[in-house]
């Protein structure tokens, strides 16, 4: 239940912001001059918000796409993001969101057709290069999609230009639109994953690793074509065991033809950031690991990082073909 | 140790005697520029401000000095107000501020309450044109917009009761039915307080240095980049260690940078254990 919806008024008669406002009959609606004058104001307490968030609905006016950080990717050779929403309804320890925003409200921009018009135009600009476009970064691509019909609004565009790459990446499981429409060769169905020891300490609010498994599976039978995403690794007792665990269990469940490719990242934060999310959970085990600080990064030691890497991709070799392995770092 | 602190900025008297009475606040024995009363664990202090924005402001800000508030002290604004919408005698949450010289803030109401809530325009003047305000008060924007300077927004709370309106006339209101209108709402406002007395608690749990460290700086002498290095280090090493394994694990250091060497060789030698989380 969201208590407060915050509208700006310049969307507040536009088609999808009424469409929201319907799925929330009970909240109190608040106009706006500014999503800002709410967002990330200074002097507002992220955990505090984060135990329950409002909504704000807003209009993006700029920067609608955007060059993804170096790093980031799965093989093409220029890679973009986008993100129609700023802040996720999930609550995961590692998560670089709870560093990046003072607020935790949801922030989901309504104007869609600009970023429709957005790719079209780095589409064009592109026209000779491989390109991948990743839905969500500053958001879970999927977690709200009954709420924002994002992905339904954005996947006829992929179908236009079916040499360009478009990922979902999320948590979620949520199954539609794409349960009731024709799999495209070019969307990939992005997945993170932990461990499920180390899940359910740390991704909070987010649907159990089988359940999360099941959705894989249903969407790679339907044709959908899935990433696997074990970023960020996580250290701890056992974690070869658990890994191992996980790996044999996610690559027993799925069709691996179905595979598109597997991402294996360490945990990092940027240090300021770092600071910020342990000022705000001092007692969190996570942060109690040997973590170090490296060119203004916080991170495990670069052997265990190696190891960590190294042990997955060996084990993920048993199904796949390296050239479906990619290292984010 | 009882460690949450509320704070209360209250313009009538008449306003606050139900919150004083009920909190079993004091005067306090010192000459003050604002009468201020608090409890006895002084857990709960409360200044009259008197009517106005420029009193508000005032109040607020010297009762932070004079109470040694912290960052995660609750700040609570009460008292009764106009309306040209609202239900007379019922209480409100406010969830968004303006004022005539075009401030307008958004504050961040306590979350699951059953209490309604509405904006509230603060003016400079008395006004008896309701018209379609929700709420008109003399204090709140300046209230806020001091508070919001010592605290993040979520330890902020304003609450109004509608006590004159269209169909009440100001003129009828007198200091026994201000008392009353408190009085029959007082069951509501100790229930939201309660909300605020647990955050404040809930935060210094989180934010307050480890007693250890006192323990520890009082042994060694620590430069001022080493006390922040000890007070994270024993943030993270109190997840896993007890205050016991962790002074014998620096015992036998023969200085500052020696107990800061062994509390990160004991960080880097932890494997978290997932399965006792």
């Amino acid at each position: 239940m969201i208590e407060t919806i915050y509208i700006e008024k310049k969307i507040k008669n536009h088609p999808r912001t009424k469409s929201i406002q319907k799925k929330f009959k009970k909240s109190r609606f608040i106009e706006i001059d500014k999503y800002a004058e709410i967002f990330n104001k200074r002097n507002q307490n992220f955990r505090i918000q984060k135990a329950n968030p409002n909504l704000i609905l807003a209009h993006k006016n700029d920067g609608f796409v955007l060059r993804t950080p170096e790093g980031f990717g799965i093989g093409s050779s220029k890679n973009f993001y986008f993100s129609h929403m700023y802040n996720c309804i999930y609550d995961c320890r590692y998560c670089f969101l709870q560093g990046m925003f003072s607020s935790a409200n949801y922030v989901i921009f309504v104007n869609f057709e600009d970023f429709d018009a957005s790719i079209k135009n780095v589409i064009d600009q592109n026209i000779n290069s491989k390109i991948t476009f990743f839905s969500g970064y500053d958001c879970d691509s999927l977690a709200l999609e009954n709420v924002t019909g994002f992905a339904k609004h954005i996947l006829p565009i992929f179908q236009q230009y079916p040499e360009v790459e478009i990922e979902f990446r999320t948590k979620s499981i949520q199954r539609e639109p794409f349960m009731s429409i024709e799999p495209m060769e070019n969307v990939i169905m992005a997945y993170s994953l932990i461990p499920d020891l180390m899940s359910s300490s740390l991704d909070n609010k987010v649907p159990s690793i089988s359940k999360r498994i099941q959705v894989i599976s249903d969407l790679a039978l339907r044709g959908w074509k899935i990433g696997l995403r074990f970023d960020p690794l996580i250290h701890g007792k056992d974690w070869k065991f658990l890994y191992e665990d996980l790996l044999e269990k996610v690559y027993n469940s799925i069709p691996l033809e179905a595979i598109h490719s597997v991402s294996l990242g360490p945990l990092r934060f940027p240090k300021k950031m770092f600071k910020d999310i342990f000022n705000l959970y001092p007692h969190e085990p996570l942060f109690t690991s040997p973590l170090y600080s490296n060119d203004g990064i916080i991170s495990y030691d670069t052997n265990i990082e190696e190891e960590m890497s190294v042990f997955c991709k060996n084990l993920t070799l048993k199904y796949l073909d390296n050239s479906q392995i990619f290292r984010c770092y | 140790m009882n460690k949450m602190s509320v704070r209360w900025v209250i313009a009538l008297k008449e306003e606050a005697k139900v919150i004083l009475d009920y909190y079993e606040m004091a005067l306090i024995n010192k000459k003050t520029l604002y009468p201020i009363f608090k409890n006895i664990e002084e857990t709960h202090w409360l200044i009259l401000s008197g009517i106005g924005r420029h009193n508000s402001a005032a109040a607020t800000s010297y009762l932070y000095t004079i109470s040694n508030a912290s960052k995660w002290t609750s700040w609570i604004n009460i008292g009764i107000a106009g309306s040209g919408k609202g239900d007379y005698g019922n209480i409100y949450l406010v969830d968004k501020i303006f004022n005539q010289n075009s401030f307008i803030t958004y504050p961040a109401t306590m979350p699951k309450s059953n209490l309604p809530k509405m904006s509230l325009l603060t003016t400079d003047i008395p006004i008896t044109n309701y018209s379609s305000k929700e709420l008109i008060d003399m204090e709140g924007s300046a209230f806020f917009d001091i508070a919001s300077k010592l605290t993040s927004k979520e330890f902020i709370c304003i609450m109004k009761i509608i006590s004159d309106g269209p169909e009440n006339n100001i003129k009828q209101l007198t200091k026994l039915r201000i008392i009353e209108l408190l009085k029959l709402n007082l069951t509501k406002i100790a229930q939201v307080v309660s909300y605020y007395e647990n955050l404040s608690e809930n935060e210094n749990q989180i934010k307050e240095r480890p007693e250890i460290f006192f323990k520890i700086s009082s042994n060694w002498h620590f430069s001022v980049t080493q006390s922040s290095q000890l007070e994270n280090l024993l943030r993270r090493l109190k997840v896993f260690c007890d205050n016991k394994e962790i002074m014998d694990l620096i015992k036998q250091c023969k200085s500052s940078s020696s107990v800061i060497n062994s509390l990160n060789n004991k960080i880097k030698t932890n494997k978290v254990n997932w399965s006792d989380i």
